[in-house]
């Protein structure tokens, strides 16, 4: 049967199936994305914390919005180029076209991978700050390996652990290897502390499951974690024929009575049962010999001094060692939520500063601070002969609370450059708007070394979902308006690639299904038209 | 619609000039945006410089959606579908304005839990 309506429009719409098509599907994208963009108010103005306004590099997201402009043009002109039946044409625009998506892509993929190496973090008090942490090295300064092989982060917890005790069943297999890892590391054998036994009064009294001095390895928790699962099916199989048996007994007892009326009579006697029960072997406790310093990334762990727990229920006992966390290069400390908080109990903002922990113990923060209190001083005179006074006699135009409570990777990298220390080429300038600050051109003396004791760490996260709401809205939106580029870009390199046979036979056709396409791309780059200024401008 | 090889031959101008006409209008926000000279109502962001952000680009939108996805001559199914859909985030959008009545802001945001 032939398809009506793919070539020729219907009378009564005057509209071919898939122009139908096409525009219903971007009524439901509209409020998609209009859905998004209204939690997107509604997160910014219900947020507890300072907003990040302007803080995603505008160059990339600018290039972005002129390759996707651009390539609106261009796909429109390959439209054009089939209905005038110019082939050659029609490859070169829609070629254009797809490789503006590749670049679309490629920058948006920059952009995402800066942020998710990016280090956050908020101290105690409040105060942030950014920057990249370093890597543990060992003796001679080599960096150390987790079990995968990947080079580790400074921001771990040390614990001189002394005994391992696993729940047989949570306990999670990745964790497991690399606590053998580490212990293999350390040379420090990790032995079974006491003989397993059959408990006291059930039926398998007395049985050694498994003697003491036998070694942790994933075989023998996976054995124990049989066992464990034998004796618990074992023991609820006994409770329900029990429980059976309890009920037919009460309604023996009770004639004519209903199951809510006899319930509160009917129980099992788990004593008398408890000889026919097996052991359930739920913990299994290990000791580590010598004592060995582990390490556990934090949010896996719940460390405490003496008995700490990691969220698959495995306790290690021994004692918290100091777990500092070490950024490499620190490239922005943020006092706008410590502000924020200090002026909610009317605290001062400039006290709160002062007191900070950073400022208090940190040298080159506190040269930092008095350096920027110099370029706001700088700032509010600008601003002054800018705006001039009101009628209060107060200045019209201040500074905003970005500038005045953030020190950015740009303030660090214009003080060292005020005094002289480092200069930069304008090419390696200009890639850092792409890749962020470059540490190794700036040095140390940009960008220094900083060190946080784990008692002042309040929330740590890379520049992902998990540091704010933000972060979570900026990835859905543009995540998904990326997924969006990637599908035009698929069905456009189709009519690119494939088209040709179609061309031949029936023009006309290829030529709606282009306009279809090309409807769906002129609507990603209306939705990255809002996004851009949305995100990152504002 | 322009259907006819030299009707869309014409049309491929205004293409053109729409394009030009995006370009500049990009160009102006982030000019906005980022040159003090420039900057809108107090110094840095505030609702003027959101309120033109967004014009320009409701404008740019517009453009779009009119030359672009030829919404400036198509029939009327087109609108109809199209419409509804806007009319939809139109009542979303209005959702969240209802905030200003019953409002979000209540102390336990800020009360440092």
């Amino acid at each position: 049967m032939e398809i009506p309506y793919i070539v020729t429009p219907r009378k009564d719409t005057g509209l071919f199936n898939a122009k139908i098509a096409i525009w219903l599907f971007l009524a439901s994208e509209v409020m998609l994305f209009g859905g998004f963009f209204s939690s997107y108010v509604f997160l910014r103005l219900g947020a507890d914390y300072p907003w990040p306004e302007r803080t995603l590099p505008v160059l990339p997201g600018l290039i972005n919005t002129f390759v996707l402009i651009g390539s609106s043009v261009t796909v429109v002109f390959a439209w054009a180029a089939l209905k005038m039946r110019e082939w050659r044409k029609f490859q070169i625009f829609m070629g254009i076209t797809v490789f503006c998506a590749l670049i679309f892509m490629v920058l948006k993929a920059v952009e995402y991978n800066v942020k998710f190496h990016h280090q956050a973090l908020r101290l105690k008090d409040y105060s942030i700050i950014e920057g990249h942490l370093g890597k543990e090295l060992d003796g001679d300064k080599k960096e150390v390996l987790d079990h995968n092989g990947n080079p580790i982060e400074e921001n771990l917890i040390y614990v001189e652990a002394s005994k391992l005790t696993f729940n047989t069943r949570r306990f999670h297999t990745p964790w497991l290897e690399e606590l053998l890892t580490q212990a293999e590391q350390h040379k420090s054998t990790v032995k079974l502390t006491a003989d397993l036994k059959g408990e006291e009064g059930t039926s398998d009294e007395g049985k050694i499951y498994a003697k003491s001095g036998e070694l942790l390895s994933i075989e023998f928790l996976n054995r124990m974690e049989e066992i464990r699962k034998a004796a618990t099916s074992n023991n609820a199989a006994l409770r329900t024929t029990a429980l059976r048996q309890e009920w037919v007994k009460a309604h023996a007892a009770n004639p004519g009575k209903r199951d809510w009326q006899i319930s509160a009579g009917v129980n099992i006697d788990l004593k008398a049962l408890k000889p026919k029960m097996l052991t359930e072997i739920s913990t299994v406790t290990f000791t580590v010999d010598p004592p060995a310093k582990f390490d556990f990334h934090p949010r896996d762990i719940k460390a405490a001094d003496g008995s700490s727990r990691m969220r698959d229920d495995t306790v290690v006992e021994g004692k918290l060692l100091d777990s500092p966390m070490g950024f490499h290069h620190v490239d922005a400390i943020d006092f706008q939520y410590l502000v924020m908080k200090a002026v909610e109990k009317g605290i001062e903002p400039e006290i709160a500063i002062e007191n900070s922990w950073l400022i208090k113990n940190n040298k080159f923060a506190q040269e930092a601070w008095e350096w920027h209190q110099g370029e706001i001083v700088k700032l509010k005179a600008e601003l002054l002969k800018k705006g001039g006074l009101d009628k209060d006699g107060k200045p019209r135009l201040f500074p905003t609370h970005k500038e005045l409570y953030r020190i950015g990777w740009k303030d660090f990298a214009k003080k060292t450059e005020d005094e002289g220390r480092v200069k930069l080429s304008s090419s390696d300038a200009f890639k850092e708007e792409f890749f962020g600050p470059n540490y190794e051109a700036r040095g140390d003396e940009t960008f220094p070394e900083l060190s946080v004791p784990r008692e002042q760490v309040g929330f740590a996260a890379k520049f992902s979902p998990a540091w704010n709401t933000y972060y979570g809205i900026y990835f859905t939106i543009t995540g998904l308006h990326g997924l969006h580029v990637i599908g035009g870009a698929l069905v456009l390199s189709y009519y690119l690639f494939f088209g040709r046979k179609m061309y031949l036979t029936n023009p006309e056709w290829l030529a709606n299904r282009v306009e279809i396409g090309g409807l769906f791309w002129h609507f990603v780059d209306l939705v990255w038209i809002f996004v851009f200024p949305i995100l990152y401008l504002m | 619609m322009a259907d006819t090889p030299e009707a869309i031959k014409k049309s491929i101008r205004t293409y053109l000039f729409i394009g030009g006409i995006l370009f500049a209008g990009t160009i102006l926000t982030v000019l906005i945006a980022t040159v003090p000279a420039l900057d809108m109502g107090a110094h840095g962001f505030d609702k003027w410089d959101c309120i033109f952000g967004l014009t320009i680009a409701t404008i740019k939108a517009s453009l779009v959606a009119f030359v672009f996805m030829h919404l400036n001559h198509e029939k009327k199914a087109v609108y109809w579908l199209f419409a509804s859909g806007l009319c939809m985030v139109c009542s979303l959008a209005g959702l969240t304005a209802l905030a200003l009545w019953d409002p979000i802001f209540d102390s336990f945001f800020y009360s440092g839990h």
